[in-house]
C-alpha cells in the first residue's frame, strides 16, 4: 500500500448508542448514507487521505461502541488520538446530557490537549429537534470545542466536521502547541514529509500529491 | 472544499472485539468451575439492589483494570525470531488424517441402521422444499453485512444471505440429495424418535451439519431446552412457552417504569438495525416478538443486562423455528400468515434456545467482559505453544471477535460447537486458533496494529460456504486433539 502523505492523525469518534457516529464516519468515507447501519461492537475503523492547507492528510479514524458496556473495550483505543468528533443526536437531549462524560473520557484517556469538535447530528430532522443550537454551542464555548450540526444522511458538515478538526490540529503543529514528536501525540509524518514541517513554510519543498484521485 | 480531498483511499472495516461467536453453547456448560462462578456471581448481584452504573463508576473501574485490555505491548514484540515450522508436521498430518477418518466412519455407520423405522413426532415434522432455489438466486445479488468489504480473492463465488444460510444449509447450490444425506437424515429421524434420544450420538452426528428438516428439534434438544425423552417433550414445550407468556405478561409492562427505561431504550434502537436489509426483520410483529425476547431476557439477568449484539443471537433461533412453518423465501415472508399459536411457539422456543445459549457465556457480557478476557488469555497462551512466532497480545486483540463468522456460515459454527461436548465456548477457543494459524503468514508479514486490523477485518471469508468452514472445523478439532488435554504439549 504505498500512499504518500506529510501526516496522519489518529482520530475517534465518540458519542452515546444511536447518534450516528457509524454514520457519519461512512459518509465521510464513502460518500454516502449508511442504510444497513447496525449498532457497532467494539471499534469500527477507517481512513481517508485528505488536503488540508497544502498538507496531504491520512486520516485514521476509530469509530467506536456507543454502549456503555463496551467503553471498558473502546477506552483502550482512545490512547493518543490527536482529534475527536463528540457526536450526540439533536432529536435527544439525553445523548447531548451524557457529553460531559464523553468529553472527560477523551481528555483523560486520549490526551488533554485533544482536538475535539462537537457534532449535533441528524440535523435534518429538525421538526424532531430537542438541543437548540444556541445551547449546544454554549455548551461547545464553555468546554473549548468546535461545534458543527451535521446531517450523515444528506452529508452536510460531515466533511467539514473532519477537515475543521484536521486544520485545527495542523495549525496547533504550526504554532508549536502541539509537537508531533511527543509520545501519544497522535500524530506521525507520512513518507512525504519527514521533519520537513519543522522549518518555515516558505522554504518548504511542496510535497508530492498522491495520484489518481 | 469537497474537490480538494484527495481520495487516494477508501477504506472502512469493521471491528469487533468485544463478542465473541455466539452460535452456539453447550447447556449446562460443563465446566464445573464456569457454573459456580456464575451462580456466585448472579446471586451476588440479586443481593446487590440494581443500580445505574454511571460513568463516575467507569473511572474508578479505568483505574482498576488499566492492564486489562492494554495494548501497550505491542512495542515488544519480535517477529524476527527464526522462522518455527512449528508442529512436527508428520503428528500433524496423521491427526489429521485420524480426523478424517472418524469422520466419514461417522458419516457412513448410519447405513446399518437403514432399515429401523424413521418416524418423527408428528410436531416435529417439517418439510422444507422449494427454498433452495429462491435462496440461491437471491445469494447473487445480496450483500448482506459488509458492504464495504473488498474481496479480491473469489470474486465469482456468491454471497451466502444470512437468512438463507441459517434457514438452509446447502442455499449454494441445492443439489438434490445424495446417498449419504439421505442415510444421515435417516439416522437423525431415528435419533430424535427413539424413546430416549442419545444425546451424546445426536451430538455426534450433528458435527457435519443438522439435515434442515430435523433442524429445529434438534437445536432443541442440544441446547438442552428439550427433555431426551420423547414422551415429556410435548409437555415441556407447553409448560416453558406457557412460563415465557408468564414473564411478559408479569414483567413486559415495566418496560417504561423509570428502572428500565434505559434497558428497554437501548433494545428500542437497537431492534429496526437488526438485519436491516432483510424484510422479514422490518415486519412490525417480528420487531416486537424481538424486543420482548430481549427485554425479558435482560431484566432477568441483571448481571449483563442487555448489551448491544445479544439482539443478533435471537435472529438464527427465530430463523430456524420460523423454517418449520415456512417453505419458501424466509426473508421476504409476511409473518401475518402464521397463526397467533404458531407466532407464540416461535417466540417462546427463539427466547429459551437464546437463554440457554446465553447462559454458557453470559460472562461475556458482564462488566468489563471477564469472559473474553479469559478467553483472549487462553488464546494467548495456546497460538504461542502452536507457533512461537505468535507473541504478545498484538494479534489476540483482534480476535476474539465475531466477525470471521458473520463472514461465514453461523449455522455450521453453531452445529459443531454444538456437538462439542464441552460445548461451544471451550471449542471456540480451538476455532480462533486455526483462524489465526490459517493466515499466519500474512500475520506475521503485518507491521503495525493498523495493518493487524485491517487484516483481520478484512479477512476474505465473505465468499466461503460448507467446504471452507469444514476444513476449518476440522484443524480446530485437530488443534483441540492435539493440545486440549496435555497442557504441557510443545510447550515453549
Amino acid at each position: 500500500m504505498a500512499e504518500t502523505y506529510d501526516f496522519l492523525f489518529k482520530f475517534l469518534v465518540i458519542g452515546s448508542a444511536g447518534t450516528g457516529k457509524s454514520c457519519l464516519l461512512h459518509q465521510f468515507i464513502e460518500n454516502k448514507f449508511k442504510q444497513d447501519s447496525n449498532h457497532t461492537i467494539g471499534v469500527e475503523f477507517g481512513s481517508r487521505v485528505v488536503n488540508v492547507g497544502g498538507k496531504t492528510v491520512k486520516l485514521q479514524i476509530w469509530d467506536t461502541a456507543g454502549q456503555e458496556r463496551f467503553r471498558s473495550v473502546t477506552r483502550s483505543y482512545y490512547r493518543g488520538a490527536a482529534g475527536a468528533l463528540l457526536v450526540y443526536d439533536i432529536t435527544s437531549r439525553e445523548t447531548y446530557n451524557s457529553l460531559a462524560a464523553w468529553l472527560t473520557d477523551a481528555r483523560t484517556l486520549a490526551s488533554p490537549n485533544i482536538v475535539v469538535i462537537l457534532c449535533g447530528n441528524k440535523k435534518d430532522l429538525d421538526p424532531e429537534r430537542e438541543v437548540t443550537f444556541l445551547e449546544a454551542s454554549r455548551f461547545a464555548q464553555e468546554n473549548e470545542l468546535m461545534f458543527l450540526e451535521t446531517s450523515a444522511l444528506t452529508g452536510e458538515n460531515v466533511e467539514e466536521a473532519f477537515l475543521k478538526c484536521a486544520r485545527t490540529i495542523l495549525n496547533k503543529i504550526d504554532s508549536g502547541e502541539l509537537d508531533p514528536e511527543r509520545m501519544g501525540s497522535g500524530i506521525q509524518y507520512g513518507d512525504a514529509s519527514l521533519r520537513q514541517l519543522r522549518q518555515p513554510r516558505s522554504a518548504q519543498a511542496v510535497a508530492p500529491q498522491p495520484c489518481g484521485c | 472544499m469537497r474537490k480538494q480531498v484527495q481520495r487516494s483511499e477508501k477504506t472502512c472495516w469493521k471491528f469487533t472485539v468485544v463478542l465473541s461467536p455466539v452460535y452456539g453453547a453447550q447447556h449446562p456448560p460443563l465446566d464445573p468451575r464456569l457454573t459456580k462462578n456464575f451462580i456466585k456471581e448472579r446471586s451476588k448481584v440479586n443481593a446487590v439492589p440494581l443500580k445505574n452504573k454511571k460513568a463516575s463508576s467507569f473511572h474508578e473501574f479505568a483505574r482498576n483494570t488499566s492492564d486489562a485490555w492494554d495494548i501497550g505491548d505491542d512495542e515488544e514484540e519480535d517477529f524476527s525470531s527464526p522462522s518455527f515450522q512449528t508442529l512436527n508436521s508428520k503428528v500433524a498430518l496423521a491427526t489429521a488424517a485420524q480426523v478424517l477418518e472418524n469422520h466419514s466412519k461417522l458419516r457412513v455407520k448410519p447405513e446399518r441402521s437403514q432399515s429401523t423405522t424413521s418416524d418423527v413426532p408428528a410436531s416435529y415434522k417439517v418439510i422444507k422444499s422449494s427454498s433452495d432455489a429462491q435462496l440461491s438466486r437471491n445469494s447473487s445479488d445480496t450483500c448482506l453485512r459488509n458492504p464495504l468489504h473488498k474481496q479480491q480473492s473469489l470474486p465469482l463465488r456468491p454471497i451466502i444471505p444470512l437468512v438463507a444460510r441459517i434457514s438452509d444449509q446447502n442455499a449454494s447450490g441445492a443439489p438434490p440429495m445424495t446417498v449419504r444425506e439421505k442415510t444421515r437424515l435417516e439416522k437423525f429421524r431415528q435419533l430424535l424418535s427413539s424413546h430416549n434420544t442419545d444425546l451424546d450420538e445426536l451430538r455426534k452426528c450433528s458435527w457435519p451439519g443438522v439435515p434442515r428438516e430435523v433442524r429445529p428439534v434438534t437445536w432443541r434438544l442440544l441446547s438442552g431446552y428439550l427433555p431426551a425423552n420423547t414422551e415429556r417433550r410435548k409437555l415441556t414445550l407447553q409448560r416453558k412457552r406457557e412460563e415465557y407468556f408468564g414473564f411478559i405478561e408479569q414483567y413486559y409492562d415495566s418496560r417504561n417504569e423509570e428502572h428500565h427505561q434505559d434497558t428497554y431504550r437501548q433494545i428500542h434502537i437497537d431492534i429496526p438495525r437488526t438485519n436491516p436489509l432483510i424484510p422479514l426483520f422490518q415486519q412490525p410483529l417480528v420487531q416486537e416478538i424481538f424486543e420482548r425476547i430481549l427485554f425479558i431476557w435482560a431484566i432477568r439477568h441483571p448481571a449483563s443486562g442487555y448489551v448491544q449484539g445479544i439482539n443478533d443471537l435471537v435472529t438464527p433461533f427465530f430463523v430456524v423455528f420460523l423454517s418449520e412453518y415456512v417453505e419458501e423465501d424466509v426473508e421476504n415472508f409476511d409473518v401475518t400468515n402464521l397463526s397467533q399459536d404458531m407466532l407464540r411457539s416461535i417466540e417462546a422456543d427463539s427466547f429459551w434456545c437464546m437463554s440457554k445459549l446465553l447462559d454458557g457465556i453470559q460472562d461475556n457480557y458482564t462488566f468489563a467482559q471477564p469472559g473474553i478476557q479469559k478467553k483472549v488469555k487462553a488464546l494467548e497462551e495456546l497460538v504461542s505453544r502452536i507457533d512461537g512466532r505468535f507473541k504478545g497480545r498484538r494479534v489476540l486483540h483482534c480476535l476474539p471477535s465475531d466477525d470471521p463468522f458473520q463472514c461465514t456460515q453461523p449455522n455450521s459454527i453453531f452445529f459443531a460447537s454444538q456437538s462439542e461436548p464441552e460445548g461451544f465456548s471451550h471449542f471456540h477457543l480451538y476455532v480462533c486458533a486455526a483462524f489465526l494459524i490459517k493466515w499466519r503468514k500474512e500475520i506475521l508479514d503485518e507491521e503495525d496494529f493498523q495493518g493487524l486490523l485491517m487484516l483481520l477485518q478484512n479477512l476474505p471469508t465473505i465468499h466461503w460456504g460448507n467446504e471452507e468452514i469444514g476444513l476449518l472445523l476440522a484443524e480446530a478439532y485437530r488443534l483441540k486433539y492435539m493440545f486440549a488435554d496435555a497442557p504441557n504439549h510443545y510447550r515453549r
